[in-house]
């Protein structure tokens, strides 16, 4: 198949079975888990497919028009980073899919899970794959929304809808300012396509050199930080543990989170190697992966410190990416992008477990756990192996990416100089501390130590094989990375690296390199590590005083209370914006459109009346305008409800006689079924109305009404006249191009509705989806008013 | 207005109105009609019988999800909007192909008529569900 279309089909084809799965589960029941771990390994196979060019140091760029007139095409652009996050999203997606057969009860809401991890994993892949930086931010805002749907999947729960809502507002919040640092960056460059910017370097150089470069770049951080719960965004993250525990594995270590990563390292080419870069970026990443380290202690839901810890382990490669200078813009790519593949491995894995473990022992918290060792020996080993790979201890794979971070700061401090030289290193050795004492804690907490009695099932056993299989092969390839670093090299991290760094890199990556610095430095980290570890439980109890005693010192209670007084902020502004009248809000909104219109009415249009007017009009129509004009006042001054409404549609009915005069007998046709629909909704409505409606009106409130009235009255009549000025002469037909092009380029003899489904189909969408929102608003106001009384 | 006579004559009327409206919906592209005519055309024949059967009497013997239906429309043209561009045409870009077929003719077939269906079925849901929503409050 054709590189385009195998991409293409893995972006889509989860969409498409997403819809399909109801039906699915209609035929193979609970067996629908299945189904969709096979649409995730196709998306793999199909991404797989194209990579070969890739490896060889080939990239593909395709596209095809999509809003030619914007700028805006699909396209996709394969190189060795959309690569690497396409496996890990496709491949996790496999392994989190099956895994959750066993880890989904079978009463719950199977379609609906599958459905949205479905949507979630072909979010996911279009946002990699994306070459346009429009649809780029399309399907980041899906993933976000996807993600939403899925923290909340437990709509009963509170908590599940207080980190579903936390997370929406901060992810997808920070996608709007990634957007407007999209349009500043087009703004910019002049184009959307992001392989024309990263392949010409004088794009790149004017950029650099910009005025609005930094606002650029902040406000393309922001969005890259929100998405990977990076500096004060961290917060939505742990509630985001509220989900279903696989979806935590999949969106929320794996895949999701490292959306902001793979956004950091897709622009690296274009922004790095400034000072601004490494402050924003790697000022960021140290700063979030000390503190989420060190909150990680007073954790005691598993779920919980693997949040924190993946906060921290995301910072890792914030930093990373941000280590560049003038002179060498690329310190840490190869190793932020190694460290990525590894923390999506042993991540995932240690959340799967996390699931395991839950599932048969009922709990997660890590003071009633202890002991699991003997009962679950299978589980413990594979959680021993995840865990000590995020410790960094060889020969696992987390040891060789760590090794490279702790190079990369070296180099990193040295390029610097002054006390950089030693506090870039020292950083990062703390940031291994306790990356180490809180992997520690994960195994002696869960699996070492004494059994709780009271606190635990009395049988627990091993997970089904559905459980135990994912986890098992995930803890396989970080022993097999590990140990055989090179093939991962070669294959995935080299191109990736490539593909960032815009040229050929061969790296070198074993487990022995003779006594360097930095293996000195993992040394020292380990003693440290368990000097602290020895503490752990001291420290903890310090973080959770400090807390009490300062509680407005943490960014949750600031979410919280900007979150909390925005109801009541609301409220006090509406109070005074909405005083209750509708009388009010329709003279204001009259007011603001006649001012509105006035302003171009007399400023830009020249002469208020054109020209040349046709006053041709027949006896007919003048006839049918006196009845209007007759029906008109006569709804206004009818004294019952019911007598004022009849008068009302005799208007509409009027105007339909006029369409059918005008030859539009498909307009006519409307307007009679709309005129006797909305007649009877509202006969629906007045009958649950007091029917007193005469109420007296005073002189002064009638002059302004009669004001307000003509005002709006006129100010419709000089845009009539003005609508077609320059297309046409006024009052003229503006129907022959319509005439003229409905059957040539859309194939159809009804103008009317040509125009309606081809000329102006986009319009056509806009106003069906209103007019769904409009269904929803009316049940919402309805049912809501229900409630308060 | 619940009189035996109405009661009757909306009987007969109901499945006439109803092709009539399907009717409409194909006539769409060459002549007078199409989806929104239709579907308005469908929504006032239902919120006929409600008037003359009354909500609860219709609720017991025909009851759909109108939100299903305004849901399923948006989705259908939604998604004819985009079936243009795997093959190279621009967003929205519709097809017209003439078949032959035994019995019938010509027939034109229009990918904008499967968007005039969303449109339809777009109408006939909200309404519907408006019409339902404001009956059943107290």
């Amino acid at each position: 198949m054709d590189s385009f279309n195998a991409i293409v089909l893995s972006i889509f084809l989860p969409f498409i079975a997403a819809l399909l799965v109801p039906l699915v589960e209609k035929v193979i029941k609970q067996r629908v888990g299945w189904f969709s771990a096979a649409i995730a390994f196709i998306s793999f196979i199909l991404i797989g497919q194209v990579t070969h060019n890739v490896v060889e140091g080939h990239t593909i760029e395709q596209s095809i028009t999509w809003l030619p007139s914007a700028g805006i095409e699909f396209g996709i652009y394969v190189d060795g980073l959309s690569m690497m996050i396409g496996f890990i999203a496709s491949g996790i997606g496999v392994i989190i899919m099956s895994y959750s057969n066993g880890y989904m009860s079978h009463k719950e809401d199977l379609p609906r899970y599958y459905q949205y991890l479905l949507l979630f994993m072909g979010s996911m892949i279009g946002m990699i794959f994306s070459s346009n930086i429009v649809q780029l931010f399309i399907f980041w805002e899906l993933t976000s929304i996807t993600s939403f749907m899925l923290i909340g999947y437990w709509r009963s729960k509170p908590a599940s809808i207080y980190g579903a809502t936390k997370s929406l507002l901060l992810t997808a919040g920070g996608g709007l300012f990634m957007l407007a640092g999209f349009i500043l960056l087009h703004s910019i460059t002049g184009t959307f396509d992001i392989p024309t910017i990263l392949h010409n370097p004088e794009i790149v150089q004017d950029l650099k050199a910009h005025p609005l470069f930094l606002a650029t770049l902040i406000l393309i951080v922001i969005g890259a930080a929100s998405k990977s719960a990076q500096g004060p965004f961290y917060i939505w993250l742990p509630n985001a543990m509220e989900a279903p525990t696989p979806v935590s594995a999949f969106l929320h270590s794996a895949t999701m989170v490292k959306a902001g990563i793979y956004l950091i390292a897709r622009v690296h080419p274009i922004f790095s190697g400034t000072d601004a870069w490494f402050l924003l970026v790697g000022g960021i990443g140290i700063f979030t992966m000390l503190l989420a380290g060190f909150l990680a202690f007073r954790q005691t839901d598993i779920k919980a410190i693997l949040a924190y810890s993946t906060i921290s382990q995301l910072a890792y490669m914030m930093t990373m990416y941000g280590y560049t200078s003038y002179h060498e813009p690329g310190i840490g790519v190869a190793a932020a992008t190694f460290h990525l593949l590894n923390h999506a491995t042993f991540k995932a894995c240690l959340f799967l477990v996390a699931g395991i473990v839950a599932h048969e022992a009922a709990t997660r918290d890590i003071r009633k756990l202890g002991g699991l060792r003997k009962e679950m020996p299978i589980t413990f080993i594979i959680a021993s192996i995840a865990a000590l790979a995020m410790a960094g201890v060889p020969p696992l794979n987390g040891f060789l990416s760590k090794e490279m971070f702790y190079e990369t700061s070296l180099e990193m401090g040295h390029v610097l100089g002054g006390p950089f030289e030693f506090l870039i290193p020292a950083a990062a050795v703390m940031a291994g501390v306790f990356t180490f004492a809180y992997s520690i804690k994960l195994i002696d907490g869960i699996f070492l130590g004494k059994r709780h009695d009271d606190h635990l099932p009395e049988h627990i056993h091993e997970a089904p094989y559905t459980m135990l299989v994912p986890a098992a092969f995930l803890a396989l390839l970080v022993i097999f990375i590990g140990i055989s670093p090179s093939q991962a090299v070669h294959y995935i991290i080299e191109p990736t690296t490539a593909g960032i760094l815009l040229e050929e890199v061969h790296l070198h990556v074993a487990l022995w390199h003779g006594f360097t610095t930095s293996l000195m430095m993992t040394i020292a980290t380990f003693l440290i590590g368990i000097a602290v570890y020895t503490k752990y439980d001291n420290i903890a109890a310090w973080q959770n005083r400090t807390n009490e005693r300062y509680p407005w010192f943490s960014v949750n209670y600031v979410y919280d209370r900007i979150v909390n007084g925005a109801k009541y902020r609301a409220g006090s502004f509406a109070a005074r914006a909405q005083p209750g009248p509708v009388k009010t809000y329709i003279s204001a909104m009259l007011l603001l459109f006649v001012v509105l219109g006035a302003i171009p009415a007399f400023i830009v249009t020249a002469t208020l009346i054109p020209d040349s007017m046709n006053f041709n009009v027949p006896a007919y129509e003048i006839l049918i305008l006196g009845m209007m004009i007759i029906a008109a006042v006569a709804s206004a001054v009818l004294r019952k409800y019911l007598h004022a409404i009849i008068a009302l549609s005799s208007v509409g009915y009027l105007v339909s006689l006029v369409f059918i005069y005008l030859k539009a007998p498909d307009l006519a046709l409307t307007q009679i079924l709309v005129e006797t629909l909305t007649t009877i909704i509202f006969l629906l409505v007045i009958v649950k109305v007091p029917q007193t409606f005469r109420e007296k009106i005073s002189n002064t409130t009638l002059a302004k009404d009669l004001i307000i009235a003509s005002a709006v009255s006129l100010i419709v009549l000089v845009l009539m006249l003005n609508a077609t000025q320059g297309i046409v002469s006024p009052l003229e037909s503006l129907s022959y191009y319509f005439v003229e092009n409905s059957l040539p380029l859309a194939g159809g003899h009804n103008i009317v509705n040509v125009i309606i489904v081809d000329f102006r189909g986009y319009d056509t969408l806009g106003e069906i989806s209103v007019l769904c929102l409009a269904a929803l608003g009316a049940y919402n106001l309805i049912s809501s008013r229900g409630d308060n009384q | 207005m619940t009189t035996l006579i109405t009661k009757t004559v909306t009987k007969i009327c109901i499945p006439l109105i109803i092709l009539f409206s399907i009717s409409l919906l194909l006539a769409g592209h060459n002549n007078p009609g199409g989806g929104f005519i239709g579907g308005v055309m469908f929504a006032a024949v239902i919120s006929l019988t409600y008037v003359v059967f009354g909500l609860k009497n219709m609720k017991t013997i025909f009851n759909p999800g109108w939100d299903r239906v305004f849901a399923f429309g948006l989705l259908l043209a939604s998604l004819t909007a985009f079936a243009a561009i795997p093959f190279g045409h621009h967003f929205f870009r519709s097809a017209v192909a003439f078949v032959h077929l035994p019995l019938f003719g010509e027939i034109e077939l229009v990918s904008a008529a499967l968007f005039d269906t969303g449109v339809y079925f777009v109408v006939i849901g909200s309404l519907l569900y408006i019409f339902k929503t404001l009956g059943e409050d107290k």
